[in-house]
């Protein structure tokens, strides 16, 4: 009943919040009731949905960037991007690299390691708000809460040094993400993920990666500056370091 | 210990080459599976042979790095330096530290750099035991094995 009540307020007060059901994870107690995320997740390559539907349709403005992304790098002039640097992916395509992630929950707030480029995201269920001028950051600000056995992420505040999906393709300080993640089946993760930015993109896209479980794994160590010899330079070249150290 | 590696690494027969090229190929917009370089500065139509002994084995991220010397037709020998995947991602599919040790006398097959520097891709190795390893995952099972071990413990089935 007492829940009733306060679903009725919520309703009121957000519209986010207004979909809430469920334990919500404030508490050791609720965080009990909630689906099992245990283990590491990997995304899969292949055998159930990833990435479906249409890609994303630019605004004049950004499918201009695109072509003339895709021209250069057709003409040898941008072989490489960031990431061959170590400069971490960011939202969206952090949280698909061939590396496993694992997600946290705590009281109030839900936490998700990355280890591709030792990343991570705190994604708050204590009923938050975005910050109203969020600092634009690679991975957002995140707020989240569960409408039954799915766990709906909504992400703001994004730096636009990052793409959107593949490189070229870019996306405005006003991308807007929403996440759900779901058990598809015991051990297997499914997270929609549909980007809204109405500077970029005329309508919202959307995709879904899959994730398979690994309750045996362990997160690993990801210093990319361990040993990288990749790099690319400022006007988009590749290249390959082969210095060799003899060993004392 | 180097053997137990060796023998997992072979029970684990993991994704074949072929699908991971697939992977890499994907034109979705959605993911690079790619996580960290593009393949600009090798030459990916071409699969070169070497073969040679083993100086050291950098188990380290983003990459790890297989160094040999190869000796030349005059005689003369060569250092190759040859990229594979990271010790997490080769870790989790059969892989170690100890997979390649100094002194050992190794077959591999290459994508070069189409600089014509001495280093390239690692696609797979031929190890003195005769067992072979793959970069992209695992130990090579043929074409046909991708569905194997490898690929069952990730979860993922390999695509075809």
């Amino acid at each position: 009943m007492l829940r009733h009540a306060w679903l009725i307020a919520a309703l009121v007060a957000a519209p986010l919040a207004a979909q809430k059901s469920g334990p919500q994870g404030d508490t050791w107690e609720t965080i009990a009731k909630l689906p099992d995320f245990g283990g590491l997740w990997e995304v899969t390559f292949g055998g159930g949905p990833r990435g479906g539907g249409e890609p994303p349709q630019f605004t004049p403005e950004y499918a201009a960037k695109l072509q003339a992304f895709q021209a250069a790098s057709q003409r040898g002039d941008i072989e490489d991007g960031p990431a061959a640097n170590c400069v971490p992916n960011g939202m969206p395509s952090i949280m698909t690299q061939p590396y496993p992630i694992e997600i946290l929950f705590t009281p109030g707030k839900v936490t998700i390691l990355i280890e591709a480029y030792a990343q991570w995201r705190q994604i708050f269920t204590d009923g938050r708000a975005h910050p109203e001028d969020p600092d634009l950051t690679f991975n957002g600000h995140s707020i989240g809460h569960w409408e039954g056995d799915t766990l709906v992420v909504d992400t703001v505040g994004f730096t636009t040094d990052t793409f959107l999906g593949n490189q070229g393709m870019r996306h405005s300080d006003k991308m807007h993400i929403v996440e759900r993640f779901h058990l598809a089946s015991p051990d297997r993760l499914e997270v929609q993920t549909t980007i809204t930015d109405a500077q970029a993109l005329t309508k919202p896209t959307t995709r879904t990666a899959a994730y398979g479980r690994h309750r045996d794994w362990t997160l690993a160590e990801y210093v990319c500056q361990q040993n990288n010899r990749n790099f690319t330079t400022d006007d988009g070249k590749a290249g390959i370091d082969l210095s060799f150290e003899e060993e004392k | 210990m180097r053997k137990t590696n060796r023998a997992r690494a072979l029970r684990h027969v993991s994704l074949v080459l072929g699908s991971v090229l697939g992977i890499l190929a994907l034109a979705a917009w959605t993911s690079s599976a790619e996580a960290h370089h593009s393949f600009s500065v090798f030459d990916m139509q071409t699969n070169k042979e070497l073969e040679g002994d083993v100086v050291e084995f950098q188990w380290t991220n983003p990459h790890t790095f297989l160094w040999i010397n190869v000796t030349n037709a005059d005689g003369s020998k060569t250092r190759w330096g040859l990229e594979g995947m990271s010790p997490n991602f080769l870790g989790r599919r059969g892989w170690s530290k100890n997979t390649f040790e100094p002194g050992d006398h190794v077959k591999v097959v290459i994508w070069p750099l189409k600089s014509g520097e001495p280093g390239g891709t690692l696609q797979r190795a031929t190890l003195p035991d005769g067992s072979e390893v793959v970069n992209f995952g695992g130990a090579g099972g043929g074409g046909g094995g991708g569905a194997g071990g490898g690929a069952a413990r990730t979860g993922s089935g390999a695509p075809q």
